[in-house]
C-alpha cells in the first residue's frame, strides 16, 4: 500500500513492481483511466520550466504515482566538466516534483562546448572510474540525493579500455556511493554487439547496488542492434530480466517504450507481464 | 596512452568528420552515434518548428537542420531550446531569395515555444488605474505577461502560421505585406494573433519599459483609440501589474 503525504501524494520509495514512463501522447489516459503500475517514470530535461502541459501533466500524474525522474543530458562522465546550469535545473526539478529515484548514465555527452544530445560511450579506464565517480559524488552533493547511475548500450568499445564494463561500473559506485539502474535491454544489445557475455555482466555487478531496472525493444540494422526503445521487450531480454532478478531479487522495473509509441494498455500490459516475473521472486525470497 | 579528454575530442572530432580517426572498434559503428545525434537534432527542431517543416516539406527541412547544425551546434543537454538561432540563421541563409520570410515564421514558431512553457501569472484589473491620480497615469509603466511575446514580420509569416493550422492550407497572397502580432499562452492554451499596428506599437514600447505616456505617443493614440486599446490590454490579461515609474527609470 502506498503511503500519501497530507497533501495526498504518494511517499517513500518505490515498490519494487513495475512502472511505466510518463509519455506525452498518454498524458489525458494516464489521469482518466489511472493504471494500477507501480510508479511513473519521466525524463528529467522535460520538465526545467515554470510551465506548459508537460510540467501540468506530470504535477497531476504526481499525485496518483510514485516518480522516477530520468536524466539524459547531464554528461557525467564529460572530461571537459559538468553543466552547471543543467545540474541547477535538475535540481529545481527534483525540489518541484519529489521523485523518489533520480538517475542518469554512466557516458559522456560534451566536448569543445558542443554536445551531442547522445550517451556517448567511456572507455572502461582507471582515468574514466575516477572522473565519473567524482563527478557523480559532485553531482550528488549538489542535488541532495543519491543517483542510479544506468548502464548505456554500446556499439563500439575503446581500444584503451582496461576493465570490463561491469568492473567499470562495479569501481564507479563503490568510489561514488551511487547506486547502478541496470538496463537489461542494454546488457543484451551490448553484448551481442561487442560479443561480451551478458550473463558475467551480471555476474559481475556487485549485490545490493542495483536500485532498479529498466526493460526495452531493440531493432536490428543488419548485424548492429540498437536500442531504439521501439517495440516490446522481446524474450531474449525476458530471459535475462529473469537471471536478473534471481541475482539481485525484486526491484523497481520501467518499461521503457520511447519511440513508436503503443497504446496506454500496451504498455501498462508489458508492465504487468514484468510484474509477473517480480511476483514469482517475491514468492521464492519471501 | 591517450587522455580521457583527448579520447573524446577525437572521439567528437570522429562524429564530425566520418574521415577523422578514433580509437574505437568497430569504426564503422561510429555512424550509429553520428545519425543519433543528427536525427535527435533534427526531431528536436521539428518539434519546435512544425509549420515551417510543413511549409518546406522533410527534405528541406532535413537541409537546412543539417546547415543549422554545422552553424549553429548544440550547447546544451537540454534540446529544447536548439532552435534559438534558427531564425537568424534562417535570415543569413535565405538572404536575398525569395523565401527569406521563413526566418520570421520560425520567429513566430520560436516566440511559441518560449510562452509555452511559460507561466501566465494573475493579471491586473483595470480598476487599479483608479488609484492613481489622474496627472500620474502617464507616469504609470505596464508589465506585460512573462508569457506573451510579439513579432513583426516585413511578409504576411502570421497570415501564413495561421492557414497552416488546417491540413489543406490555401496559399497565402504575399502581397498582403507585412503583419506584426502577438504569441502569447493564456488559459493553458497558446495563442497566436495578427494586432493591428497602433495596438502592437503600443505593446512592444510597453514591453520594452515605457509608461503609458510615451507608449501612447509611439503609438499615435489619444481619445477612444486610446481608450479601445486599453480596454483590450486590460480585458484580455496582457497587463500583470501597474506601478508608476520612478525618477531613476529609464523610458525611451
Amino acid at each position: 500500500m502506498t503511503r500519501l503525504d497530507p497533501r495526498g501524494v504518494p511517499l517513500g520509495p518505490i515498490p519494487a513492481r513495475a512502472g511505466i514512463g510518463l509519455r506525452s501522447v498518454h498524458h489525458d489516459a494516464l489521469l482518466t483511466e489511472r493504471p494500477a503500475v507501480g510508479f511513473i517514470e519521466a525524463h528529467t530535461e522535460n520538465y526545467f520550466h515554470e510551465g506548459g502541459a508537460a510540467v501540468r501533466a506530470l504535477t497531476r500524474a504526481r499525485t496518483n504515482y510514485p516518480l522516477s525522474l530520468h536524466g539524459v543530458g547531464m554528461g557525467l562522465g564529460s572530461a571537459d566538466g559538468l553543466d552547471r546550469e543543467h545540474l541547477a535545473r535538475v535540481r529545481q526539478a527534483i525540489r518541484r516534483f519529489e521523485p523518489a529515484l533520480v538517475s542518469e548514465h554512466a557516458c559522456w555527452g560534451h566536448a569543445g562546448g558542443e554536445h551531442f544530445n547522445d550517451l556517448l560511450p567511456l572507455p572502461y579506464t582507471d582515468e574514466a572510474v575516477e572522473l565519473l565517480a567524482r563527478q557523480v559524488r559532485e553531482a550528488q552533493d549538489f542535488l541532495g540525493v543519491r543517483l542510479l547511475i544506468e548502464n548505456v548500450s554500446a556499439y563500439v568499445a575503446f581500444t584503451h579500455s582496461r576493465l570490463t564494463e561491469w568492473e567499470f561500473l562495479a569501481a564507479v559506485a563503490r568510489e561514488s556511493g551511487c547506486g547502478l539502474l541496470l538496463d537489461v535491454n542494454n546488457v543484451y544489445v551490448s553484448a551481442q554487439n561487442l560479443k561480451v557475455d551478458a550473463h558475467a555482466f551480471l555476474a559481475g555487478l556487485p549485490l545490493n547496488t542495483v536500485g532498479e531496472i529498466h526493460l526495452a525493444g531493440h531493432a536490428r540494422q543488419g548485424e548492429v542492434l540498437i536500442d531504439d526503445h521501439g517495440s516490446e521487450v522481446c524474450a531474449a531480454v525476458w530471459e535475462l530480466f529473469a537471471h536478473a532478478l534471481a541475482r539481485f531479487g525484486p526491484l523497481p522495473t520501467l518499461i521503457e517504450w520511447d519511440t513508436d509509441i503503443p497504446p496506454l494498455a500496451t504498455l501498462v500490459a508489458e508492465a504487468a507481464r514484468a510484474d509477473r516475473f517480480l511476483g514469482e521472486v517475491r514468492g521464492i525470497t519471501a | 596512452m591517450a587522455s580521457l579528454r583527448e579520447l573524446q575530442r577525437s572521439f567528437a572530432a570522429a562524429l564530425r568528420d566520418p574521415g577523422a580517426h578514433c580509437a574505437v572498434e568497430p569504426a564503422a559503428n561510429l555512424e550509429v552515434y553520428r545519425n543519433t545525434a543528427r536525427v535527435n537534432f533534427r526531431l528536436a527542431l521539428a518539434q519546435t518548428f512544425p509549420v515551417l517543416l510543413k511549409r518546406v516539406g522533410a527534405e528541406y527541412f532535413q537541409q537546412l537542420a543539417h546547415h543549422y547544425r554545422a552553424r549553429f551546434p548544440s550547447r546544451s543537454g537540454d534540446l529544447h531550446w536548439v532552435g534559438r538561432d534558427f531564425a537568424a540563421f534562417l535570415d543569413a541563409h535565405l538572404a536575398g531569395g525569395e523565401y527569406v520570410w521563413l526566418a520570421d515564421l520560425a520567429r513566430i514558431e520560436w516566440a511559441r515555444n518560449e510562452v509555452s512553457v511559460a507561466t501566465e501569472v494573475p493579471a491586473a484589473d483595470a480598476a487599479v488605474l483608479a488609484t492613481f491620480a489622474p496627472e500620474q497615469l502617464e507616469r504609470l509603466v505596464f508589465s506585460l505577461q512573462p508569457a506573451l511575446r510579439l513579432v513583426s514580420s516585413s511578409y504576411p509569416a502570421f497570415s501564413v502560421w495561421l492557414a497552416n493550422q488546417a491540413d489543406n492550407a490555401s496559399p497565402v497572397d504575399q502581397s498582403i505585406g507585412s503583419e506584426v502580432g502577438m504569441i502569447r499562452q493564456h488559459a493553458n492554451v497558446v495563442e497566436v494573433m495578427i494586432l493591428p499596428p497602433d495596438l502592437f506599437s503600443y505593446l512592444s514600447a510597453t514591453a520594452e519599459g515605457a509608461t503609458l505616456g510615451v507608449a501612447m505617443s509611439a503609438a499615435n493614440l489619444e481619445g477612444p483609440r486610446l481608450s479601445e486599446i486599453l480596454r483590450f490590454v486590460f480585458t484580455s490579461g496582457l497587463v500583470s501589474s501597474v506601478a508608476l515609474a520612478d525618477a531613476n527609470t529609464h523610458r525611451p
